[in-house]
C-alpha cells in the first residue's frame, strides 16, 4: 500500500507492504538506519522516533500507522557540520559510549525540551526511563540533556 | 518478521462495524498496536485483516456530561494521565495510566487495548474496577453496555464478540469525600509489567468506614474487587489493628480466587503490605 507521510520535514510517499513496521520501512526502504532495532517489542527504547511531537517506538507501530503524520528520526536531527546541540552536548559530556541507545535517546530528549525547554532533573529522568543504556549508567546522558536545558 | 496482513483504515464506526462483521471473525481490531504488534511478531495472532480504528471520533476525547466521565477507548495512557478531567474524576486511573511501561508506550498505547487485552497484570484495570467503570461495546448489530468487571473472561480472553468494538468508557464522578490510591510493585520502577498492584477507594464518615472498593491486579485471573473483605471492612473503624486483620483477609481472598500457586508464598505476605501501604495511604489524605 501507498502512504504518505512528513519524515524529518519532508513530505513522502512510499510504497510499504502493511506488515512492515515503522523501523523496518525506515531502515530498509528509506536507508535510515540511524533509528536502530533492539529488542523490538518495545521494552529497550533504541527504536524511538517522535510521531507527532511525541517520543513512541517504531518497532510498534506498523507502517501503514504513520499516514498522514510528521515522523523525526536522529538523521532529521542533525548532520556532521551542523550538529544539534543536544548532539554536541552528548559528545561534550562522554554521554556515547558504545552508541546504539543513543539515536533513540536523543530523539526523547528533543521531544522533552521541546515540550518543556527547562525540565527538573526528574523530569529529565522521566523522560528517558523508557530507554536501556548498557554502557552510560544514564549519568552521563541526563548532564547532557540538563547542559542544553540551561541554554 | 511478521506475516502478512491486509490493513484497512474505516473513516466511520459504522464502516468499522460493517468491514469487522464481514470479515467473520479473521480480522483484528488495532488500536495503539503495544500488545497486537509482539503478538503478530511472535506468531500469537495471526489475522487476515487488521482494522485501525484508532482515530475514529466516537472512540476519542475525554468527556463530561452529568457527572459521568466519558474516555474513549482510543485515548492514549499519556493523554489520560495528563487528563484533568480524569484527575477530578477518578485521580486512581491518572496514577494507573502516568505508570504504565515508558513514555513511549503510553504514547501509543490506549485504554481500550489495556482493557481488551484483557492482560492479568493490565494497570487500568484496579482502577476502573473500583471506579465501577462500564464499556459501551458497539456492533452492526447494535450496542450494549457492559461493566468494565464483566469484559474480562480470564487471562488474555474477554466477552467480546469478534464482531465487537468496545468504544468508550463511563465513570460517575466519585463524592468528594472519597480518597484513592494506587500502588504498583514492579521489579524495577519503569518498563516493566506490574508484579502487583493495588486500586483502593475509601469514603470514611463519622470516623467509621462508608464506602470501601478494593481491587487488587496482577494476583487473580481475571480482575475483581475483593467483595467479602470490603463487607468485612464497612461500619468499622479504621485503626491499625482493623487494618491488619483486613490485610490476612486480603491475602486469604487471593488464595480462594487464584489457588496456591509458586509464586504465592512471596504474593501473601507482600499484597498484606501493598494493602496496609494502600490504606494508610489514603487515610492520611
Amino acid at each position: 500500500m501507498e502512504i504518505e507521510f512528513k519524515l524529518n520535514g519532508k513530505l513522502i510517499q512510499v510504497e510499504v507492504p502493511p506488515h512492515w513496521t515503522l523501523l523496518r520501512l525506515l531502515r530498509e526502504k528509506l536507508g535510515l538506519t540511524g533509528t536502530k532495532e533492539g529488542c523490538g517489542i518495545g521494552e529497550c527504547g533504541a527504536c524511538t522516533v517522535v510521531m507527532d511531537g511525541r517520543p513512541v517506538n517504531a518497532c510498534l507501530i506498523l507502517a501503514p500507522k504513520a499516514e498522514g503524520r510528521s515522523v523525526e528520526t536522529v538523521e532529521g536531527l542533525g548532520d556532521q557540520v551542523f550538529l544539534h546541540p543536544l548532539q554536541q552536548s552528548f559528545m561534550d559530556h562522554g554521554a556515547v559510549q558504545c552508541g546504539f541507545c543513543t539515536p533513540g535517546i536523543l530523539m526523547s530528549a528533543k521531544a522533552l525540551l521541546d515540550g518543556n525547554p527547562h525540565p527538573t532533573k526528574e523530569e529529565v529522568k522521566g523522560a528517558i526511563s523508557g530507554h536501556l543504556c548498557r554502557c552510560t549508567g544514564y549519568q552521563q546522558i541526563v548532564e547532557a540533556i540538563e547542559k542544553v536545558s540551561e541554554v | 518478521m511478521i506475516p502478512s496482513f491486509d490493513y484497512q483504515t474505516p473513516k466511520t464506526l459504522q464502516e468499522a462495524c460493517r468491514l469487522l462483521q464481514e470479515a467473520c471473525g479473521k480480522a483484528k481490531v488495532i488500536a495503539g498496536g503495544t500488545d497486537l504488534v509482539i503478538g503478530l511478531r511472535n506468531g500469537n495472532q495471526n489475522p487476515q485483516l487488521l482494522m485501525d480504528i484508532t482515530n475514529l471520533k466516537e472512540l476519542r476525547g475525554i468527556e463530561e456530561s452529568d457527572g459521568i466521565l466519558s474516555v474513549g477507548a482510543a485515548v492514549s495512557h499519556s493523554e489520560i494521565a495528563s487528563s484533568s478531567l480524569v484527575r477530578q474524576f477518578g485521580g486512581v486511573l491518572s496514577d494507573a495510566a502516568s505508570e504504565i511501561g515508558s513514555p513511549q508506550i503510553r504514547n501509543l498505547g490506549t485504554i481500550g487495548g489495556n482493557i481488551v487485552n484483557a492482560s492479568p497484570a493490565a494497570d487500568t484495570l484496579p482502577p476502573l474496577l473500583a471506579l465501577e467503570a462500564v464499556g459501551k461495546v458497539v456492533s452492526q448489530k447494535g450496542e450494549r453496555e457492559v461493566p468494565v468487571a464483566q469484559l474480562i473472561k480470564g487471562p488474555y480472553e474477554t466477552v467480546l464478540q469478534p464482531h465487537e468494538i468496545l468504544v468508550r468508557i463511563t465513570f460517575k464522578k466519585l463524592s468528594r469525600d472519597i480518597n484513592g490510591s494506587f500502588i504498583r510493585l514492579a521489579r524495577r520502577e519503569a518498563m516493566t509489567i506490574a508484579r502487583m498492584s493495588m486500586a483502593l477507594l475509601l469514603q470514611v464518615g463519622d470516623g467509621k468506614i462508608k464506602d470501601i472498593r478494593i481491587a487488587p491486579g496482577a494476583v487473580l485471573p481475571a480482575p475483581q474487587r475483593l467483595a467479602e473483605v470490603e463487607e468485612f471492612l464497612k461500619g468499622k473503624l479504621p485503626d491499625q489493628e482493623l487494618i491488619r486483620v483486613a490485610s490476612r483477609k486480603v491475602s486469604e481472598a487471593m488464595i480462594r480466587h487464584s489457588g496456591i500457586r509458586p509464586s504465592t508464598s512471596y504474593k501473601a505476605p507482600v499484597v498484606e503490605a501493598i494493602f496496609m501501604r494502600a490504606m494508610r495511604k489514603v487515610l492520611e489524605r
